[in-house]
């Protein structure tokens, strides 16, 4: 029995297929999945009663839509390509190909915003995102050489990023953890108060880098997040000061001040300054702290369990949440911080003409497809010149 | 020293033709051995081999010593020295391409009994880690101990062709080189441009700079293409072997020996238990039996009624290990999470992974419980807690943890004090002992095993006894929860 609710959200679910570019997505994936079969990657569906099907795979566009159409899933995940069509009966199947992946997720950013907590987010720690893309993005393109990256939102509270240059995606998983591993600064559970050390040699001109797109955002940051505005704020900063001397000194300064975290900052990086004059040989242990709390507040926090495994399945671009109503859209690194929350279309407004941000979500989606197919375009291209490639040497012999 | 003399004498093998196939110290191993040797032979080359990777794992677990410094060398030298193997000891030593006879010999030797351990140790996953890791060990530490006239003889003998990068290029770079590589006199090394993922070791630790996808490393740091090259051939040796192992096992004689040898080693994986250890006692059981790591989640868990998944993992199959059964550890999880959340949402997301760890759902493997090795190399990310409590808390948090369950002075500062220096399984043993009253001074490498030992010491009781029986033969099919990565488990000082 279909109740006339269910029956308008079933329209709903058909009309977002509509909105949604699943002409590009099939391009994008059919390019990611070369030389393999389309037919052997691994896609998940979430079913409206929260059912979850795996190990579903297509052959071609067709097959795809009509399996959208007829599932009307209301989230859809993409896997890793195997050796074969994917099913549940195969334990042997091997994992041939996987996009390289990253999840950052503003629940890991937890324990040093202030504005909100775990599910709830807002302009002020999407800067923690803004600084996440830019730093990961510059690393993946200017370090390692990848080309074809995507940036997705991720629905509610964080990016995925999609790397599909052929050498990312047949990356073993020592590369993988390698790659996850030379990203992650920020190291340390519960148990752990300082999670950032440098040592006292010289900076890696990977962390120098990142430490310089910190500094963009970082006075920004300070003021809304107020890292050492209040008593138990700062008891928490004094922690990461491992030198107990100049933890004193700053811990006596900075109470009697007033509770800005900016001039706390200030006087912070003056008192670190003078006691470094003074005390020549504390500078092994305290050499870059400055740079060490700065990335502990604000740099990138990867779930690197999502990079390093090659079947972690994650949500495809252009999904729907389903708790917020958002669409995962894709956008540009370089843009990220101009995007504000409530400007990403939701399935609501987009569907509803009369809603006041109708005209402007309209946009910002078909920006987003815009955004997409470059990235899409620019794979086929790179896959053309890579097959090419192929065949030249392959004649060779 | 005897039977080697002995050996000498009834065997005459051709110098010449051992000097063509063992040209150098140091070998890659790339050809197997055709010739034929005596089983008594076999067997003694395969247990030399055997004392030999042993010995490096001794040096860096139970001395404690850091992997590859002096002082781990050093005792792995004189060991080997002391146990008779001296042809290992100057194999590992001085590593060179002399041509005396005794050189030549003891090529051979390490040639034949590498390949032997190849097949002892291809059976399992578990296995074929351990010998990989411990074969890179050994093969960085003779290349390291290399004369740089031996390495280029190396280079050679392997066809290794590496072409270094232009004046221009390297001033160029040269800022960044300064920063990134961690060698001293920068000016002065050739630099050498490879793709980033020959040199993962380097990329994970930010120790070589890297553009464009390839990284700038100096002659100094080739051992880690080297090794990242012998070890995918090792692990694809491995692989094949595995795959003939029937065709060797036609032969009784091999069949006993080699499968004796990997069980003379693997201790208890702790996948199958017959002891019921019912939840009710799990309180009372953390206070007395729990090693640190899992007394530790074991109060998160009542305290905050959740753990993030690298906790229930971790925790999860500690449990199972000691023998609480799939239906108790759901009503156990179970009645912490739904404190927090409705039944609804943790039968739908958490239920199949405890399901899961008793091999039930998703690809049906019997896994077993993490080992120090692996807890201790574990991510522990914000808002974790799991992990080795040694290594992944602050020296002060794990003091104040320590004082709390009341452990003081001296056995406390002692208990610390390893901790720091990166003793992380000491630290643990001295804590056994201090929470035990005793001075038994256990080499703790599981925390499953810590459990049995404490159970042991607390009561002597019949389901002890039991316990002991059921479990000294080692099941096959067990697995290991994401085997990836896990291979590079050697170094964490």
């Amino acid at each position: 029995m279909v109740s006339g609710f269910a029956k308008k959200n079933v329209c709903k679910v058909k009309e977002v297929i509509l909105i949604n570019p699943i002409y590009d997505s099939f391009r994008w994936l059919a390019c990611g999945n070369s030389p393999q079969p389309l037919s052997n990657r691994e896609l998940s569906f979430t079913l409206a009663d929260d059912v979850y099907i795996r190990y579903l795979s297509i052959c071609d566009q067709k097959e795809f839509q009509n399996l959208l159409q007829k599932k009307c899933p209301h989230k859809l995940d993409i896997g890793a390509v195997y050796n074969n069509k994917p099913s549940i009966s195969r334990h042997d199947a091997v994992v041939l190909a996987r996009e390289l992946v990253f999840d950052i997720d503003l629940t890991d950013y937890d324990e040093v915003r202030t504005c909100c907590q775990e599910a709830k987010v807002c302009d002020k720690c999407w800067k923690f995102m803004v600084v996440a893309c830019e730093i990961i993005h510059k690393s993946l393109k200017d370090d390692f050489g990848f080309q074809n990256i995507l940036w997705v939102f991720s629905g509610r509270r964080g990016i995925h990023c999609w790397v599909s240059d052929y050498e990312a995606r047949t990356l073993d998983s020592p590369g993988r953890a390698a790659v996850a591993d030379y990203l992650c600064l920020i190291i340390g559970g519960d148990n752990q108060n300082k999670k950032v050390h440098l040592g006292s040699d010289n900076l890696h001109s990977s962390i120098r880098r990142a430490v310089s797109i910190i500094d963009k955002y970082f006075d920004d940051i300070i003021q809304d997040q107020e890292f050492l505005g209040t008593s138990s704020r700062l008891q928490k900063f004094l922690k990461m000061i491992p030198e107990d001397a100049l933890r004193e000194q700053v811990e006596k300064s900075l109470e009697k001040m007033s509770e800005s975290s900016l001039e706390r900052w200030k006087t912070f990086i003056s008192i670190y300054d003078s006691y470094l004059r003074e005390n020549g040989n504390a500078i092994r242990k305290i050499k870059y702290l400055v740079e060490e709390i700065k990335i502990q507040f604000c740099y990138p926090r990867l779930d690197v369990n999502v990079t390093k495994g090659f079947n972690h399945l994650l949500k495809s671009p252009f999904s729907i949440h389903p708790k917020t109503g958002k669409v995962s859209i894709v956008f540009k690194p370089n843009n990220a911080r101009n995007m504000k929350l409530d400007e990403i279309p939701t399935i609501h407004t987009l569907l509803d003409d009369s809603s006041p941000d109708n005209v402007q979500h309209q946009n910002n989606m078909r920006n987003a497809v815009k955004n997409f197919q470059e990235v899409v375009f620019s794979l086929e291209k790179a896959e053309a010149i890579r097959k090419r490639n192929y065949a030249n040497t392959t004649l060779d012999f | 020293m005897d039977l080697k003399i002995k050996r000498k004498s009834t065997r005459t093998v051709n110098t010449s033709n051992l000097l063509e196939s063992y040209p150098h110290d140091l070998q890659m191993y790339k050809i197997p051995p055709v010739e034929d040797i005596r089983l008594q032979e076999f067997e003694t080359l395969a247990l030399e081999r055997l004392t030999l990777l042993r010995c490096l794992a001794t040096a860096t677990t139970l001395k404690g010593l850091r992997i590859y410094s002096d002082e781990w060398k050093d005792f792995v030298i004189n060991e080997l020295r002391t146990q008779g193997l001296k042809y290992y000891a100057n194999l590992c030593d001085m590593s060179g391409c002399g041509t005396n006879e005794s050189d030549l010999l003891a090529r051979r030797k390490d040639h034949i009994g590498h390949f032997i351990l190849r097949l002892a140790y291809c059976r399992t996953e578990e296995l074929r880690r351990w010998f990989i890791s411990k074969e890179l060990e050994l093969f960085k530490m003779r290349f390291m101990t290399m004369s740089p006239k031996a390495v280029e003889e190396f280079f050679k003998i392997n066809q290794l062709c590496y072409t270094s990068i232009s004046d221009e290029e390297k001033n160029e770079l040269m800022p960044y080189l300064r920063e990134s590589t961690m060698h001293q006199k920068i000016d002065s090394l050739k630099f050498y441009k490879v793709k980033f993922y020959e040199v993962l070791d380097l990329v994970k630790a930010r120790k070589v700079y890297i553009q464009s996808g390839y990284a700038y490393i100096p002659d100094k740091d080739f051992i880690s293409v080297l090794s990242a090259q012998y070890r995918i051939h090792l692990k694809q040796s491995l692989a094949i072997a595995c795959h003939h192992l029937g065709e060797i096992e036609q032969d009784e004689r091999l069949v006993g020996l080699l499968k004796g040898l990997h069980q003379s080693y693997s201790g208890n994986d702790y996948s199958d238990t017959k002891v019921i250890i019912p939840i009710e006692s799990l309180d009372s059981l953390s206070v007395k039996s729990f090693p640190l790591c899992m007394r530790q989640l074991h109060e998160q868990l009542r305290l905050s009624h959740h753990l993030k998944h690298g906790g229930r993992l971790q925790y999860g199959l500690f449990l199972k290990g000691i023998g609480v059964t799939l239906e108790d550890s759901l009503r156990f999880w179970r009645d912490e999470f739904t404190k927090i959340m409705e039944l609804d949402k943790f039968e739908k997301q958490y239920a199949y992974n405890v399901r899961y760890n008793y091999g039930k759902e998703g690809s049906k493997r019997n896994y077993t419980a993490f080992n120090c090795l692996k807890i201790i190399n574990n991510n522990v990310g914000p808002g974790d807690c799991h992990g080795c409590p040694y290594r992944h808390c602050d020296p002060s948090n794990l003091k104040n943890r320590l004082k709390g369950y009341g452990i003081e002075n001296q056995a406390l500062n002692d208990i610390v004090d390893m901790a720091k220096k990166g003793h992380y399984q000491i630290a643990c043993s001295k804590y056994f002992d201090a929470a035990h009253n005793t001075d038994l001074g256990l080499g703790i490498n599981h925390p499953n095993q810590y459990f049995e030992e404490s159970q042991k010491l607390l009561n002597v009781s019949n389901k002890v006894e039991i316990k002991k029986e059921t479990k000294i033969v080692k099941k096959e099919q067990t697995n290991t929860i994401e085997d990836m990565d896990f291979d590079e488990i050697s170094e964490w000082s």
